[in-house]
C-alpha cells in the first residue's frame, strides 16, 4: 500500500527535476543565442550550434522525444481532388522510381494546368500570385528523418519492389494536404523488410 | 501509461509551452522558381575543362540538384538548381586520362567563393581604395562602350588588352577585338609562362610550342630544374608517364637524374640528385654532350639541327670538357662523364629543362643547350623522347607584346594607354615592385576588369564586369603539350550561374556589336558558344570528316565527350628549324654584389597556389605542401650550414633583403638546398585578394630585381641575390606538428 505512493512521489520529483533542468537549459540557450545575434551582425538564420546534430537545446529535446510540429502548407492543396480526376502520383512526383527522392513540382508545373483550370478559386489565385512574384511555393516537409538518425532512404528500390505509395504515405485519395498518417519508426520499416525478406542489416539504411 | 512515456510527456509539455511559436527561420526565406527541372538525388557527370593552370586537363563535374542561396532581382532567397559537387579527371581526355591534381579539384571553391564579385561594379572611392557600388549590366556595358567609342583615329592606339595567356576561341575573340579596335596591344602575362621554351623549341626544332616528353616510354631522364611532377608544363600527364616509366614495364625501371640547387618534388623522386649552381645548367648539359661526342657514344653524323645554334658545337665543344665544367661548377667530372655514358647507352633518353634554369638571364641559352643535347641523344620525335603536340589546323599568330614593353611605353609616352581591359592577369602581385608596374597601371585613365575577384591589380579598375566561374561558362581549349595527339577541348556550362555574372567572351562580343564598324566585322559571332561551334565546324572540315556524318553531329559528340582528339594521328612531320647564328654562352647576370648579398634567391612555383592566383582557395591554403608540409603560410628554405653560420634555427623569423626590397618569413632549415641558395614558394603575401589570402605570408616576387631575359622580354625571376638577417622567433605551422612545435611562443605557457 505504501510503496506505490512512494514510487509516484519519486517519479514526480524526477519529472519536476528534469523539467526544471530543461527549462533552465532552454532559457539559457535562447538567452545566449540572443546575445550572440546582438553582438554579431553577421549571425545568419539557423547558424547556432548546440551539438553537431542540433542547432539548439530546444531542437535536441524535441528530437529526443520525437516531437514534430504539424506542417502548415502555404496553399491548401488537395491530393483528393487531383487523384479523383484521374491523375497518378508520378505525374507530379517525377523521379520517384529513379532516385532517392521524388520531385516536388515547381509553381510553373502547377500553372501549366491552372492557367486554365479552376483559375477563379482562391487557392489557385494564391498559386498564380506566387508565380507572378517569381517565387516558388514554400511547401513544408511532411515526412523525413532526423539527421542524427543517419537514415538514408531511397525511394527507387521500394517502387521497384512494388511497394504501394499508400503503404508509407497513407491513402492520399482521402487527404487534402499531405498528413503524417503513417509513423515511420524503425519498427515500421523492419516489419515490412522482414515480410518481404529484404535486408535488415543496420547498414542497409543507416550509413 | 509507462514511466518513460510519462516522463516524456511531462517534460515536453513544460518545454513546448515555454517555447511556442519558435519555428525554423529558414522557412521565411523566399524560394525562387527553379529554372531547370531536375530529379533530386540523381547525379550527372558533365565534361568540363580545368582552367586553374595552363596544362588544360579535361574534367568531369558531378552535378546534382541542390539549394543555393542567391540574389535575384535584388532579393535574397533560395533557388533549387543543379550544383557542381565534385570534380574528377575525364578518363577519355588524352592529357590527364582520368587523373586530376588537387588544384583542379579546388575549382569548386572558385565557384562557391564567398568573396566572388556577384554583380557589375563601378568605382566610387579613390583608385585602389576598393570602394565600389553595384550597377546593372546595361549601365556597365553602356559606360564601357562610350569609353571605347572615344578611341577613334589616332586615339585608337591607346587601347590595350591585358590578359592571362589565352587559347582557342577565347584568344581569337580577344585578338580580333584588339585588331578591330585598330590597336596592336594585346599583352598576355603570367609569371611562369613558357615563352623561353617556345622560343627555344622554335629555334631548335621549328615548333613554337612547349615540348611533350614521352616519359612513359623513356629509360633515362636528365632533368635540369624542371619540376615535371609538380607544376611544370603538364604535370598530370607527366606524372602518369613517369608512373609508367617506373612501374608500367616489368623488369625495366628507368632512371631519373635531376640537376638543381633547390630540391623540388621531382628532385625528391630522383635516383640521382646533383646540385648545380644557378645559371650553369646549359653549360652542364653541354659538358654531357661533350663527353658523348668525345667518346663517340652517338653516331657522329646523326642529324642535329639544334646543335647549329650552339657556339662551338662543330669544333666538338672545346670549352665544355667535363673537367673544365667541373672546376667551374663544383661537380665531379667523373659524374658528368658517367651520366653521359648512361644516357647514351640507355636509349631512349630525354633531357628536360624548366623553372629556375630557364629564368636566369641566360635562360634562353640553357634551353637551347638542352635542346641540342636532346638532338644528340636522338630523342627528338622518337617514342620515349621529345614530342610535340600537333598544332590545330587553324592556328595563327596573334598580336602580343610583353608587359615590360607596355610599362616602358606608359612611362615614356604620355597617354600611351588610355583604356585598358584586364582579364585574369595580376601583374601587380606577380611582377617585382621595382618593375614600376603599379605606378604605370595607375597612370592609365580608364581600366575595366573582367575578373571574378578583387586582387591587387583589379582593385585599380574603374569598372568591373565579373566573369562566370569556369563551371558556369562555356569553355574551349587547345592544350599545347601533354599529348602526342591533337587535342581540342570543349565544354558547355556544367551549371547555371549563381550570380549576376556574364562570360568574358560574351561581353566582348556584345560590346563589339554595339561599337559596330571594324570591330563588329572582326567578330562575326553573336555569342561565345557560336564562336566555338564555328571552330569545330572548321575542324570537322579540315581533320575530322570521317569521325561524324556531318558537322552538327561532330559538334554534339565533341560536347558529350569534352572535346575531340585525333587518336590515330601521329606526331606531325618535323618542320624545318630556322637557320641563324650560333648563340654564345654569356655568363648569367645576377642582381646584387655577391659580397653584400651572398645568397641566390630562388622563388619557385607553389604546389598549392601555382603563381599565387590560387591563394584565395581555402582548400589550397589548408593543404600541407608535399615537401615542407607547411600550411596556411610561407617559409624560406635554407641549408643547415647557412642557418648555423647565421645563428638561425628552425621557424626563426628571417629578413630577406635584396637591392630592391625586403620581406620576412620563417626559416625552414633543410638539407635539400645548396648552402649558397635560399628559396621561397610563390603564392602568399597578397595585399588584397579575398579573406583567405590577404595579408598571409610574404611575396618573394616583390623583392626581385627587374632583370629580363633579352630574347623574350620576360622576367628573369631567378636572377636576384639576397642577404639574410635573423629577426626573432617566427611561426611555422606544419602538418602533424604539435602545438609546441607549430607555435614555439606557446612553449612556456
Amino acid at each position: 500500500m505504501f510503496r506505490p505512493v512512494l514510487r509516484v512521489n519519486r517519479y514526480f520529483r524526477a519529472v519536476i527535476g528534469i523539467c526544471l533542468i530543461l527549462v533552465t537549459a532552454i532559457i539559457l540557450d535562447r538567452a545566449l543565442s540572443a546575445q550572440s545575434s546582438e553582438t554579431s551582425s553577421q549571425a545568419s538564420v539557423g547558424s547556432g550550434i548546440f551539438t553537431t546534430a542540433h542547432t539548439s537545446v530546444y531542437a535536441a529535446v524535441r528530437e529526443f522525444f520525437g516531437i514534430r510540429s504539424t506542417p502548415v502548407q502555404p496553399i491548401a492543396y488537395t491530393h483528393k481532388v487531383h487523384l479523383a480526376n484521374g491523375m497518378q502520383c508520378t505525374d507530379c512526383h517525377v523521379g520517384v522510381d529513379q532516385g532517392p527522392d521524388a520531385r516536388i513540382p515547381s509553381v510553373n508545373f502547377c500553372m501549366t494546368c491552372h492557367q486554365v483550370i479552376a483559375k477563379d478559386k482562391p487557392e489557385i489565385k494564391k498559386l498564380a500570385a506566387y508565380r507572378d512574384r517569381g517565387e516558388d511555393i514554400p511547401w513544408q516537409r511532411v515526412y523525413g528523418f532526423e539527421p542524427s538518425a543517419h537514415v538514408k532512404f531511397n525511394h527507387a528500390p521500394h517502387i521497384r519492389a512494388g511497394v504501394d505509395c499508400k503503404v508509407c504515405h497513407g491513402d492520399m485519395t482521402t487527404q487534402t494536404v499531405a498528413e503524417r498518417k503513417v509513423d515511420h519508426t524503425m519498427g515500421f520499416c523492419i516489419n515490412c523488410h522482414k515480410q518481404k525478406a529484404a535486408s535488415i542489416d543496420c547498414v542497409t539504411c543507416h550509413y | 501509461m509507462e514511466r518513460r512515456d510519462f516522463l516524456k510527456l511531462s517534460a515536453v509539455s513544460g518545454a513546448t509551452a515555454a517555447l511556442e511559436g519558435c519555428g525554423n527561420p529558414d522557412h521565411h526565406l523566399i524560394r525562387f522558381i527553379p529554372e531547370e527541372d531536375l530529379i533530386p538525388g540523381i547525379a550527372t557527370w558533365k565534361p568540363s575543362i580545368c582552367t586553374l593552370c595552363p596544362a588544360g586537363c579535361g574534367t568531369l563535374v558531378r552535378v546534382m540538384q541542390g539549394e543555393a542561396e542567391v540574389v535575384r532581382k535584388g532579393q535574397f532567397g533560395i533557388l533549387k538548381m543543379g550544383l557542381a559537387k565534385k570534380i574528377e579527371g575525364n578518363p577519355a581526355h588524352p592529357i590527364n586520362q582520368g587523373k586530376l591534381c588537387p588544384r583542379g579539384q579546388a575549382t569548386l571553391q572558385v565557384t562557391y567563393h564567398p568573396d566572388r564579385i556577384k554583380t557589375p561594379l563601378k568605382r566610387t572611392g579613390a583608385r585602389g581604395a576598393g570602394q565600389f557600388h553595384e550597377i546593372s549590366w546595361d549601365e556597365a556595358i553602356k559606360e564601357l562602350v562610350s569609353k571605347l567609342s572615344e578611341l577613334t583615329g589616332e586615339k585608337a592606339s591607346g587601347f590595350a588588352f591585358l590578359t592571362s595567356p589565352l587559347r582557342g576561341q577565347r584568344a581569337n575573340i580577344v585578338s580580333n577585338f584588339t585588331l578591330g579596335m585598330h590597336a596592336t596591344r594585346w599583352t598576355q602575362f603570367a609569371l611562369f609562362d613558357d615563352q623561353i621554351s617556345r622560343f627555344a623549341n622554335f629555334e631548335s626544332f621549328g615548333h613554337l610550342a612547349p615540348m611533350t616528353a614521352d616519359l612513359g616510354q623513356t629509360n633515362y631522364i636528365i632533368s635540369f630544374g624542371a619540376d615535371f611532377l609538380g607544376t611544370w608544363n603538364s604535370p598530370v600527364a607527366q606524372a602518369i608517364g613517369y608512373g609508367h616509366m617506373r612501374n608500367g614495364r616489368p623488369g625495366q625501371r628507368g632512371k631519373l637524374v635531376q640537376f638543381e640547387s633547390r630540391v623540388s618534388q621531382t628532385g625528391a623522386n630522383a635516383d640521382e640528385l646533383i646540385s648545380c649552381p644557378p645559371g650553369m645548367e646549359g653549360t652542364v648539359a653541354l659538358a654531357i654532350a661533350h663527353a658523348i661526342l668525345a667518346e663517340k657514344l652517338r653516331p657522329a653524323n646523326a642529324p642535329n639541327a639544334a646543335a647549329a645554334h650552339i657556339d662551338g658545337w662543330a669544333a666538338g665543344l672545346p670549352n665544355y670538357a667535363p673537367e673544365k665544367v667541373a672546376a667551374q661548377s663544383g661537380m665531379s667530372a667523373a659524374t658528368i662523364t658517367r651520366i653521359a655514358r648512361e644516357a647514351a647507352t640507355n636509349q631512349p633518353a630525354v633531357a628536360l629543362i624548366g623553372d629556375a634554369p630557364t629564368s636566369h638571364t641566360n635562360g634562353y641559352f640553357n634551353a637551347l643547350a638542352v635542346n641540342a643535347l636532346n638532338s644528340l641523344l636522338g630523342s627528338v620525335g622518337k617514342p620515349g623522347g621529345v614530342l610535340f603536340t600537333p598544332p590545330p589546323p587553324s592556328a595563327k599568330n596573334m598580336p602580343t607584346g610583353s608587359l615590360a614593353a607596355m610599362i616602358r611605353q606608359i612611362q615614356t609616352i604620355p597617354d600611351a594607354v588610355t583604356v585598358l581591359l584586364l582579364y585574369n592577369a595580376n601583374p601587380i602581385f606577380a611582377m617585382p615592385a621595382s618593375s614600376g608596374v603599379k605606378e604605370a597601371l595607375e597612370r592609365i585613365p580608364f581600366i575595366a576588369s573582367f575578373g571574378s575577384f578583387i586582387d591587387e591589380t583589379s582593385v585599380l579598375a574603374d569598372l568591373i564586369l565579373p566573369d562566370h566561374s569556369p563551371l558556369e561558362s562555356w569553355l574551349d581549349d587547345l592544350p599545347p603539350s601533354g599529348s602526342k595527339e591533337l587535342v581540342t577541348s570543349v565544354a558547355p556550362p556544367a551549371m547555371k550561374p549563381l550570380h549576376d555574372t556574364r562570360s568574358m567572351p560574351d561581353v566582348v562580343l556584345d560590346i563589339a556589336q554595339q561599337l559596330g564598324g571594324d570591330v563588329a566585322k572582326a567578330l562575326p559571332w553573336k555569342t561565345y558558344d557560336e564562336a566555338i561551334q564555328a571552330s569545330f565546324t572548321q575542324l570537322y572540315k579540315d581533320k575530322a570528316a570521317k569521325n561524324a556524318k556531318d558537322a552538327d553531329e561532330f559538334w554534339k559528340k565533341a560536347q558529350d565527350q569534352g572535346g575531340w582528339w585525333a587518336a590515330e594521328e601521329s606526331n606531325s612531320a618535323s618542320p624545318t628549324p630556322t637557320k641563324s647564328a650560333p648563340v654564345k654562352n654569356v655568363a648569367p647576370q645576377f642582381d646584387g654584389d655577391p659580397k653584400q648579398f651572398p645568397f641566390h634567391f630562388l622563388p619557385f612555383p607553389s604546389q598549392l597556389f601555382y603563381d599565387g592566383s590560387l591563394a584565395h582557395l581555402p582548400w589550397m591554403q589548408e593543404m600541407p605542401d608535399p615537401l615542407s608540409t607547411v600550411m596556411w603560410g610561407t617559409w624560406v628554405e635554407m641549408n643547415p650550414q647557412t642557418a648555423k653560420d647565421l645563428g638561425i634555427e628552425q621557424a626563426d623569423l628571417v629578413e630577406i633583403a635584396s637591392q630592391h626590397g625586403k620581406l620576412q618569413a620563417p626559416a625552414l632549415v633543410t638539407p635539400t638546398i645548396a648552402p649558397d641558395c635560399v628559396a621561397m614558394p610563390v603564392g602568399q603575401g597578397h595585399e588584397n585578394y579575398t579573406r583567405y589570402a590577404t595579408n598571409r605570408g610574404a611575396n618573394p616576387v616583390s623583392i626581385l630585381a627587374p632583370l629580363t631575359i633579352e630574347e623574350t622580354g620576360t622576367l628573369a625571376w631567378a636572377a636576384t641575390r639576397v642577404k639574410l638577417t635573423a629577426v626573432g622567433r617566427g611561426k611555422l605551422v606544419m602538418f602533424g606538428a604539435s602545438l609546441e612545435e607549430a607555435s614555439p611562443e606557446l612553449k612556456h605557457r
